[in-house]
């Protein structure tokens, strides 16, 4: 019965067959402003941002940097593998996820506490740390098939495997808060025991705990959703490093191409999201990645883009930052607010960049 | 080449419907050989004027002159009789006759050879260079063909004007450069041509002289050489917004809820193409386009009245849920109202009460078609409606067929809030509605979207659209092109997005 159904969507397009996405619009409607943003400084390889409500710290590569506004940084902490999450601890200290499959914790009162499974699993890909009011470390972790840097192949094998865990720094205990999310990639403690999570393969923000445990807070997002940081005055900022495409989710209902490019194609130029993209002409093309009278449409589907959301406490969309496909500054997977300014990594150029809240909201007031 | 002498006048011309007038005073010269095209928003009062000219209505003040002399066409014959044929955006062919029967219709004689008449019509049809086969049936013939055998009925009655309203609306590309081509040709053999349209590229290209209306008067006429796109827009829509129902501009917008619709990639024949869009809750969206932009037909699809494409139609969620429905009452039950824009067809049953059709609403949305109708129900719940939304009327018995259009129009919303939707569509809320209704049904509307509803209002007109939304949306050629928060949209930026 299962088979005739979803034969019979395909022939139809319906269904799940139905290759639509969600579109631009509302408080989702695109403009410039990550693209016009400030650009801090450029770095090697930036992976994640956090911020003790005072400093900025980056993780680039091994290093822990700390920023400051005008680009000038200095080396924090070094570690011996590539630094996959980064989080500022409440008592002071920062925790660090290394290559995905393991998290430590350096300075502050829990120095030295160090993880490598968590609710009987091993860590595989932590990609997100988070602290919540009470001191314990939430972590998402992607997957358990893929490490970290090969998220695109996650996505193509359909991925569900990510989870949310939680450590107790005080007494070194861990446990498994949900599993089976659809790449786990950013959290947001809402209370003691409610947390959103970012299931990027299905486009939304699921809370964890509660009475209303595995409910869509955010749903049918345009985008691949990922980090979130809090906002000032409320709510929170929600990454997405890229944005749907009808081409992409066309390639993910066919297993057949699929498991073809996967064993044939340089991940590089797959029919995929991507961080940055125009960078080879190998690159695939999409059918609006046009140029009309030598001007690539800037309304063009992106196979990468830049898009920032504000969220309300509620999880309502307040309004949103884009760097649309004509920019560069795409794939945002981190941002951190301090001082009225919103800090953004761009990992696809490999910059921070930083934007006044207070202009954003009056340009887009003006708009 | 055109002469100065004009061919057709209409001086002083008013056409009221109901009292309310189409057109008022309106002077209009068209010369000898000129391609004349009139623009105009929807509502400007163009089709009326070319029907008074095709003596489809009747003037209810003002005069027509032919070459001078005063003329009264009461009926298309006796138009045709003095030389004018107007070819309407639906062919007036009859599709079961060939293309020869078609043009010879009404000329029959007694006896009638029809080697004959295909003979007559081949040669007819060569003269004009038209390569269509004159014993083809109409059916089988495409937009611009049955075009053809329009214009080419008109010249073989000998009309020296000929009217083409929306002529291009449904011709692809290359038959669009086919009938400018038939335009040229039609100019040569000195056959006035009015020609209306709503893209104005095709208005700067092939006419000789533009006129302007705006709510049914006359605004400017000239030569098409001094007009651009940006001059044609002002003239469109430079109405004094301080003089109207509609003089306050928005200074606030509501902010936006959760998503309750949203309508991806939708496809429905070549009306809708391809169509995204999303409504909020707690919002009114506006959504603007010129006729045959598919605003209609696309609400429609999510309301159940009208269906999209059978293969790869695209995806209609409500609140995240895929949906799509056969028949609008699923809708109604699952909150979705439609206000239809022809109400006297779709929105009420005339003969019947204001209860009886407020009660009919309430019906559609209950689950047990086994449910009992109780005529006490009915009169209550006609009773309550009539007081919330201020229907002018004696009592709940009296028939729809018997109020006003603005009281009409309540009736048919009362019929939609009862269901007491999450989703109301409005289409042309304030068609035909006067002043005073108009002001109540939009503190209706917005009452509405404060109570946190999701509010969609399709407008022709463009300054009710902006009056009344907090998000604009501006759909052409059957797609979403355009989205302005209500307090960034000016009339020309809406108007330029809708025709551009």
């Amino acid at each position: 019965m299962i088979a005739i159904r979803q034969w019979t969507e395909r022939v139809l397009g319906r269904g799940n067959a139905a290759i639509t996405v969600p579109v631009l619009d509302g408080a989702l409607k695109s403009n410039r402003l990550i693209e016009d943003a400030e650009v801090v400084a450029e770095f090697d390889a930036p992976e994640d941002l956090a911020s003790d409500g005072h400093s900025l710290l980056l993780a680039d590569g091994a290093r822990v940097l700390r920023v400051d506004g005008a680009g000038a940084h200095e080396v924090e902490r070094s570690f011996d593998r590539t630094i996959s999450a980064l989080a500022c601890l409440p008592g002071g200290g920062i925790a660090v996820a290394l290559g995905g499959n393991e998290v430590r914790v350096v300075g502050g009162p829990h120095d030295g506490r160090r993880y490598d499974a968590a609710g009987g699993r091993r860590l595989n890909a932590v990609n997100a740390l988070v602290c919540t009011s009470s001191g314990r470390l939430l972590a998402t972790d992607g997957s358990q098939t893929q490490p970290p840097e090969r998220w695109k192949h996650d996505l193509m094998e359909l991925g569900r495997t990510g989870r949310l865990v939680e450590f107790d720094l005080s007494d070194g205990s861990t446990r498994e808060r949900a599993a089976e999310l659809a790449y786990a990639f950013g959290a947001a403690p809402i209370g003691d025991d409610v947390v959103w999570v970012c299931e990027s393969w299905r486009h939304r923000v699921v809370q964890i705990g509660g009475k209303f445990s595995g409910r869509a807070v955010v749903d049918a997002l345009p985008g691949y959703p990922s980090r979130i940081a809090p906002a000032q005055g409320g709510g929170w900022w929600l990454t997405c490093f890229t944005l749907r495409t009808q081409l992409v989710e066309f390639v993910l209902r066919e297993p057949a191409f699929r498991k073809r490019m996967l064993k044939e194609i340089d991940p590089r130029f797959w029919i995929a999201p991507a961080l940055t993209s125009g960078n080879t002409y190998l690159e695939p093309m999409q059918g609006a990645h046009l140029k009309t009278m030598g001007v690539v449409k800037p309304w063009a589907p992106p196979r990468s883009y830049g898009l920032v959301i504000r969220l309300d406490e509620q999880g309502l969309i307040r309004y949103s930052l884009h760097s649309r496909f004509d920019g560069k500054h795409h794939g945002v997977v981190a941002a951190a607010e301090l001082d009225d300014w919103l800090y953004l990594l761009c990992k696809g150029p490999r910059r921070l960049l930083r934007l006044s809240v207070a202009h954003a909201r009056a340009s887009l007031a003006a708009a | 080449m055109s002469s100065s002498q004009p061919i057709l006048a209409l001086r002083k011309a008013t056409k009221k419907y109901a009292g309310v007038p189409a057109i008022q005073d309106v002077d209009f010269e068209l010369l000898a050989g000129e391609v004349h095209a009139i623009v105009g928003e929807n509502g400007a009062g163009k089709s009326t004027l070319t029907k008074v000219m095709a003596g489809v209505v009747n003037l209810t003040s003002g005069e027509m002159l032919i070459e001078g002399r005063a003329v009264n066409a009461r009926t298309p014959t006796e138009a045709r009789e003095l030389g004018i044929a107007m070819v309407f955006q639906e062919t007036s062919l009859i599709p079961t006759m060939t293309v020869a029967q078609n043009l010879y219709l009404g000329q029959e004689k007694f006896f009638n050879r029809l080697r004959g008449i295909y003979i007559a019509a081949q040669q007819f049809m060569q003269s004009l260079q038209f390569d269509v086969d004159p014993t083809a049936v109409v059916s089988k013939l495409g937009a611009a063909q049955k075009q053809m055998v329009e214009i080419a009925r008109a010249v073989l009655h000998n009309a020296k004007v000929i009217i083409f309203d929306e002529p291009t609306a449904s011709l692809t590309p290359e038959e669009k450069k086919y009938f400018f081509d038939l335009i040229a040709s039609l100019k040569r053999r000195g056959v006035s041509v009015i020609f209306i349209s709503h893209a104005l590229e095709e208005a700067l290209q092939v006419s000789d002289r533009i006129t302007v209306l705006r709510d049914g008067r006359h605004v400017v006429t000239d030569q098409t050489r001094n007009f651009d796109r940006a001059r044609i827009v002002q003239a469109m829509v430079g109405r004094d917004l301080s003089q109207t129902l509609y003089g306050q501009r928005k200074t606030s917008v509501r902010s936006q809820g959760r998503r309750v619709l949203s309508v991806q990639n939708l496809r429905m024949a070549a009306v809708v193409k391809n169509n995204s869009l999303s409504v909020f809750a707690g919002q009114v969206t506006g959504v603007f386009g010129l006729v045959g932009s598919g605003r209609t037909e696309t609400f429609k699809v999510v309301a159940g009245v009208a269906k999209r494409d059978f293969m790869h139609g695209g995806e209609v969620l409500l609140n995240g849920k895929p949906v799509r429905y056969f028949v609008p009452a699923a809708a109604v039950r699952d909150g979705i109202a439609y206000v239809t824009e022809e109400r006297k067809l779709e929105g009420f049953f005339e003969t019947k009460s204001i209860a009886d059709n407020v009660y009919m609403g309430l019906l559609a949305k209950l689950r047990n078609r086994l449910s009992l109708v109780s005529k006490t129900d009915a009169a209550a719940v006609g009773e309550r409606w009539i007081k919330r939304l201020n229907i002018r009327a004696i009592g709940t018995d009296v028939k729809a067929i018997e109020l006003s259009g603005g009281n009409q129009q309540k009736v048919v919303i009362a019929k939609s809030l009862v269901q007491e939707p999450e989703l109301i569509i409005f289409d042309e809320p304030t068609r035909g509605v006067d002043v005073g209704a108009i002001s109540e049904i939009h503190q209706l509307i917005n009452r509405l979207a404060d109570e946190g509803k999701a509010v969609v209002v399709i407008s022709s007109y463009l300054p009710e659209v902006m009056s009344l939304s907090d998000r604009i949306l501006v759909q052409r050629m059957g797609k979403v092109v355009e989205e302005f928060s209500a307090l960034d949209a000016t009339e020309e930026k809406i108007m330029y997005a809708a025709i551009h």
